[in-house]
């Protein structure tokens, strides 16, 4: 099954949550190891999604559920109206603000996942570079060469540890 | 009557020592033994003349010790190659074909092929003169490999570096083994053929990659070009480029590139000395920082990582904004003598020295540097220029291997003698004036 770039970018967000099926899943992680700008978004998505997770619970306001579970009970007037009135408004209030807070920081943060990633399979990425480059030179032994971007081929697919760090 | 008889019996001794003589007189003389340049011409050809499949042991450092790897090898002239890995366990069944033009990695366990540039461009290299300007090739006589005479030829680097000995197949031309020798550490690579096979037509279709079905394929081509300068480089990545100022002698610009993976994008300048290599990767400090393993060095007073992966060595540092990572196969000491230069930030003085020293106009300086030559080039192409009568950039193009000796002898009206002379000359001319790289 292969995916377009329009319908492959709005499956992301279920890829993320795991509700899709095998065969859509593997499709879209295709999708994702060929297209930038979705794992840029799936980056995004799933910054988003752990920010947000990070979060505390909002408490309801005192006197919520009682309102919820029991809306034919008589209503307490005066004070305790202006508290459920007021409440509500701060609730509301410090959920957008976490949100923007969360949108405002996912580039940083974004940023900071990529810089990471780099920096682990940067030794990686260079090496596989430097051992094709070689392939110039007249007299360097090209099954070598294969050896070496193959395992850091894996490197950068994610299937094995950098170079320089625990056997593969 | 004695003496007769002895003589007698003497007689058919005699007449069988001249007719052995005789034979010997009359028959041709060996051929002279070919010289060690056109030995080294011969394995150079070999792979635009020939096709062959065997079977390859590789002994090399990986995953941080020395394992022995097998392959099946097979070539088809003039630039194909199929390397099927068989042995050990993580590699087997590991699939590269390259068609001249791409690099296809078939990894069948994770049934993803990853698609790159060529590898086997160096087959087609015609010219040695790079090579031979740079390193002593010796002849070290004949030996047996695998049932077949080779002749034995070392290439021992004028700078620090690995040398290299090939075995080279005296039917063929082809190599039958290497062995790479770091200064430090002894041999860290061989590579040998157990079985091999000649006059073979191998079908092009071998050499053909055809993606199997379900295969997810990872794209992994930076943009090289070879032409391109660090300035053209810097203006499409979008940050100004560090060219080295010192490298060993004799490592020349050969080329460089962009890569882009993920968000990072770096830029990659490449120099050669005709066998080995040099590269130099740069990208904002701010898009990938230092790896988690390595050791911790300085340079310059400043920190540093090493990573030291046995055949291959990784020196990364920060450096105006920039992360800089160098690839080599030299020692230690001498990629550290690199980065220390680069970070010394001596390029007004080097760059005022070396126009004063070798009387050329600051403006012509500054361009070469911009095109990504180091000061001892810069040095070595306008001393050359003045001595041959010739312009500067045909004086790096030749210094850069991309003119060789006979067309330059050409253009200048000598013959290749003549001009390997004055060459000769105007290098030691050269290196006398400097700059250098630190001895360690």
């Amino acid at each position: 099954m292969r995916l377009n770039h329009h319908r492959a970018s709005q499956l992301l967000s279920a890829y993320l949550d795991r509700e899709l099926g095998p065969a859509e899943t593997a499709a879209v992680q295709a999708h994702l190891l060929d297209c930038a700008s979705c794992r840029a978004a799936y980056e995004g998505l799933r910054t988003t999604k752990e920010l947000v997770g990070q979060l505390p619970v909002a408490e309801p306001p005192a006197g919520f559920w009682a309102a919820v579970r029991a809306p034919w009970l008589p209503r307490r007037a005066g004070a305790a109206r202006i508290r459920g009135v007021f409440g509500r408004r701060v609730a509301w209030a410090s959920a957008a603000a976490v949100l923007a807070l969360a949108l405002a920081a996912t580039p940083l943060v974004k940023g900071t996942i990529d810089r990471l990633h780099a920096s682990e399979i940067g030794v990686d990425l260079y090496v596989r570079q430097h051992a094709q480059a070689m392939g110039a030179e007249p007299f360097t032994d090209r099954a070598y060469l294969g050896l070496t971007t193959g395992d850091a081929d894996l490197v950068l697919s994610g299937d094995a540890q950098p170079a320089g760090t625990a056997p593969r | 009557m004695r003496g007769i008889r002895a003589a007698a019996a003497l007689a058919p001794a005699l007449v069988a020592a001249l007719v052995a003589a005789g034979a010997t007189l009359a028959a041709p003389a060996p051929p002279a033994p070919p010289s060690v340049d056109r030995v080294l011409q011969l394995a150079l050809d070999a792979p635009r003349v020939i096709d062959y499949e065997g079977t390859k042991i590789i002994t090399a450092p990986r995953n941080g010790r020395t394992e022995t790897v097998t392959a099946a090898e097979f070539h088809k002239r003039p630039n194909m190659t199929r390397l099927e890995y068989l042995s050990p366990e993580d590699v087997a069944g590991r699939l590269i074909v390259d068609d001249g033009a791409t690099s296809w990695h078939y990894e069948p366990r994770l049934n993803t092929a990853f698609e790159g540039p060529t590898m086997t461009t160096g087959l087609l290299r015609g010219d040695l003169s790079l090579l031979h300007r740079n390193y002593r090739v010796t002849g070290l006589g004949t030996e047996e490999v695998i049932g077949r005479q080779a002749y034995v030829v070392q290439l021992a680097p004028n700078g620090p570096g690995v040398s290299r000995e090939l075995w080279i197949d005296q039917a063929t031309g082809t190599v039958l083994r290497t062995e790479e020798r770091d200064p430090s550490r002894g041999v860290v690579l061989t590579t040998y053929f157990s079985r091999i096979s000649f006059s073979l037509n191998l079908p092009t279709a071998y050499f053909r990659f055809r993606l199997p079905a379900g295969a997810r394929v990872l794209h992994l081509f930076p943009t090289v070009d070879e032409a391109a300068t660090p300035e053209a480089l810097g203006r499409q990545a979008g940050f100004t480029v560090l060219v080295p100022p010192v490298l060993p002698e004799g490592y020349t610009f050969s080329g460089g590139g962009i890569s882009r993976f993920g968000s990072l994008t770096s830029v990659n300048l490449q120099y050669s000395d005709g066998d080995s290599l040099l590269s130099l990767f740069e990208a904002p400090a701010g898009s990938i920082g230092a790896p988690a393993f390595g050791q911790d060095v300085r340079v310059g007073g400043r920190p540093a990582r090493l990573v030291d992966l046995g055949y291959f060595r990784v020196l990364i540092w920060d450096q105006r904004g920039l992360h800089l990572t160098a690839v080599g196969t030299m020692p230690t000491e001498t990629l550290l003598a690199i980065a220390g230069q680069l970070l010394s930030g001596r390029e007004q003085a080097l760059a005022h020295s070396v126009s004063r020293q070798v009387a050329v106009d600051p403006g012509v300086v500054d361009r070469l540097r911009r095109e990504g030559l180091t000061f001892p080039e810069i040095t070595r192409a306008v001393v050359l220029s003045q001595r041959l009568g010739i312009d500067v950039p045909t004086a790096v193009r030749f210094l850069q291997g991309r003119l060789s000796t006979a067309q330059l002898a050409q253009r200048a009206g000598v013959t290749p003698a003549t001009l390997q002379r004055g060459v000769r000359e105007a290098l030691d001319q050269a290196s006398s004036v400097g700059p250098h790289l630190p001895a360690h």
